[in-house]
């Protein structure tokens, strides 16, 4: 059974990842490059989720995702308690710290060499993909490792809005906490270990990434 | 081939300056001359669609790029539409793509696009560098991949910008004349922007002198260099020590030079023997002698008397006008605890050196 919340654990993550990294490197991006009205309140929202105790962020998804919420009345399906909430549960938590790797590594991109993609043909989206990402590349990898270290080790907000249901929305840091309460000490120190290795192994990787070191 | 023309017409606003203008460039080199802050980065980046000026009209061969009229509708064509290759100050080469990439982005899925590339980076003597980084590539170098890649989409108006200031002397002078080369042969309307007097006269058909985002004078090199209109112009120029001599003797390591009755010692240098040449002495080449001091070697050549007409103190420097026995004016500059003791009343007598290394000898275009 620890299997599953494994399987588990790496699937949620995963879609979580995917969705942190387009919509935190588009936040990203939208802070690090235009300037509009209200940039610092949009900025402090996308923050939130860092400082907010995780019940406080899983009520708010509850109501965001659950009966009466706005995902329930558009997609007409309740997702609570089901796999979708976990992806959305750890995609939040892990956004802000996304959002910021992108801001920082855009900004350090010289917007002289996107102008000189644009004097040179370049669509904005092409002035994007061809010189922004490339050069904000370090930065924006980074970010996605620290981001799916966070949404692996998502725990409190999951409890709240995907319940603990073993097979269904239980990963590996609810599993922990299951196999504790059943004193459960092998497979407790097996999975801590393995959870513990990751997070080294991401922060050495991110490290690795840090400018002004050479690949 | 019918006269390609540019025409500009910016105003644009700021807190601190208003940039307000009106330029037209043929099939030319015209130099944007001017001390930083004038405005010229801003109007070459209006001309190519970085910047938006708040009213005005800019048309390239009756191709509107831009226009903000009131009562006409606007236009404000992207920057990617507008076919004008831009040089920009520290070239702007993308680290992350070698010479090739560089100069093959403009071209993106274009057939040929590599063969086209290839072709340029030969042309402009970078064939054996084509798969190296701009890091590793020295100043002279990365301003040719610039151009090159400017040039990759055939522009038909090539804006740049400072073009020449991180290169050593010999070099500039080099890659000027590669400019001149390039212009001529592809026709192009070329706005260069520069500080530097050398280069605007090495290198322009015609200067537009700059200031404070107004333009003092637009004329031709010679024209502008020889006769500034209004003393705000010539102080633009810094032309306060250009002086038009001939050269009256050449021997393999000295050249005489006549400047209408004073007679000056140059060290070699390529010449012309046409009746005027520019000659230009920097304001720190110009010394003012203690009467009662040995004047070492490289001083002791262009002895001269003179008398002071004015005097400024500038940030620990200063400032001394003098006016010579042949009535032109020249400008000193040294530090001022230097000139302490030296009596530099307007109307005092002074006798100055102008150190021969010193002289240099410009090169007009087509010279």
């Amino acid at each position: 059974m620890g299997w599953q919340a494994f399987r588990i654990s790496v699937e949620v993550t995963a879609v979580a990842t995917v969705l942190v990294v387009v919509v935190g490197t588009a936040a990203g991006l939208l802070l690090a490059r235009v300037r509009f009205f209200g940039v610092q309140l949009v900025e402090a929202l996308l923050m939130l989720p860092l400082v907010l105790p995780p019940s406080v962020v899983g009520y708010y998804l509850l109501r965001f995702l659950g009966a009466g919420g706005p995902v329930e009345a558009l997609l007409k399906v309740n997702v609570v308690f089901t796999w979708a909430a976990a992806v959305f549960a750890s995609a939040v938590v892990a956004l802000p710290l996304m959002v910021q790797a992108a801001k920082t590594a855009i900004r350090g991109v010289d917007p002289v060499l996107e102008n000189a993609a644009r004097t040179l043909g370049s669509s904005e989206a092409a002035v994007f993909f061809r010189v922004t990402l490339p050069l904000a590349r370090r930065g924006l990898i980074a970010g996605t490792v620290l981001s799916a270290a966070r949404a692996l080790g998502e725990f409190g907000a999951t409890l709240m809005v995907a319940g603990n249901r073993p097979g269904h929305t239980q990963t590996l840091p609810l599993f922990v906490y299951d196999a504790v309460q059943n004193q459960q000490y092998g497979l407790v120190n097996l999975v801590v270990g393995l959870l513990t290795g990751f997070g080294l192994i991401c922060f050495i990787v991110i490290g690795r990434l840090e400018p002004g070191r050479t690949k | 081939m019918t006269e390609r023309r540019l025409t500009a017409e910016i105003h644009r606003r700021l807190p601190s300056f208003t940039l307000d203008l009106s330029l037209e460039v043929g099939q030319e080199v015209l130099v944007l001359f001017g001390p930083s802050g004038a405005g010229k980065s801003m109007t070459l980046e209006s001309i190519a669609g970085l910047v938006t000026p708040d009213r005005g009209e800019i048309l390239m061969d009756g191709r509107l790029l831009f226009r903000r009229r009131p009562g006409l509708t606007h236009v404000d064509m992207p920057v990617r539409k507008r076919g004008v290759g831009y040089v920009f100050q520290n070239y702007a080469l993308f680290p992350h793509l070698t010479v090739l990439g560089n100069v093959r982005y403009p071209l993106g899925r274009e057939a040929r696009a590599q063969e086209r590339a290839l072709s340029l980076i030969s042309q402009m003597g970078l064939g054996p560098l084509a798969d190296r980084f701009p890091h590793q590539l020295s100043g002279g170098q990365q301003q040719r991949v610039a151009i090159a890649r400017a040039l990759a989409r055939d522009p038909e108006v090539l804006l740049l910008d400072e073009p020449f200031s991180a290169l050593d002397p010999g070099l500039r002078e080099r890659l000027r004349g590669d400019l001149r080369a390039l212009q001529l042969e592809r026709g192009l309307v070329v706005i260069c922007v520069t500080h530097s007097i050398e280069d605007a006269i090495a290198l322009g058909d015609r200067v537009a002198v700059l200031r404070d985002g107004g333009l003092e004078q637009v004329g031709a090199v010679g024209e502008v260099f020889r006769r500034p209109s209004g003393a705000s112009a010539a102080e633009v120029l810094g032309i306060r020590n250009i002086l038009y001599a001939h050269v009256s003797s050449a021997t393999a390591d000295r050249i005489t030079l006549d400047w209408d009755g004073v007679a000056l010692q140059a060290p070699a240098q390529p010449f012309s023997l046409k009746e005027s040449v520019p000659v230009y002495v920097a304001p720190e080449d110009v010394k003012l002698l203690y009467p009662d001091r040995p004047v070492l070697g490289g001083l002791a050549a262009n002895q001269l008397a003179a008398t002071v007409t004015r005097v400024e103190s500038l940030h620990g420097m200063r400032i001394i006008k003098v006016r010579l026995d042949n009535g032109h004016e020249l400008e000193a500059r040294g530090a001022d605890y230097y000139y302490q003791e030296l009596d530099l009343r307007p109307g005092a007598p002074v006798r100055i050196t102008l150190r021969q290394e010193g002289v240099r000898i410009l090169h007009e275009k087509g010279s």
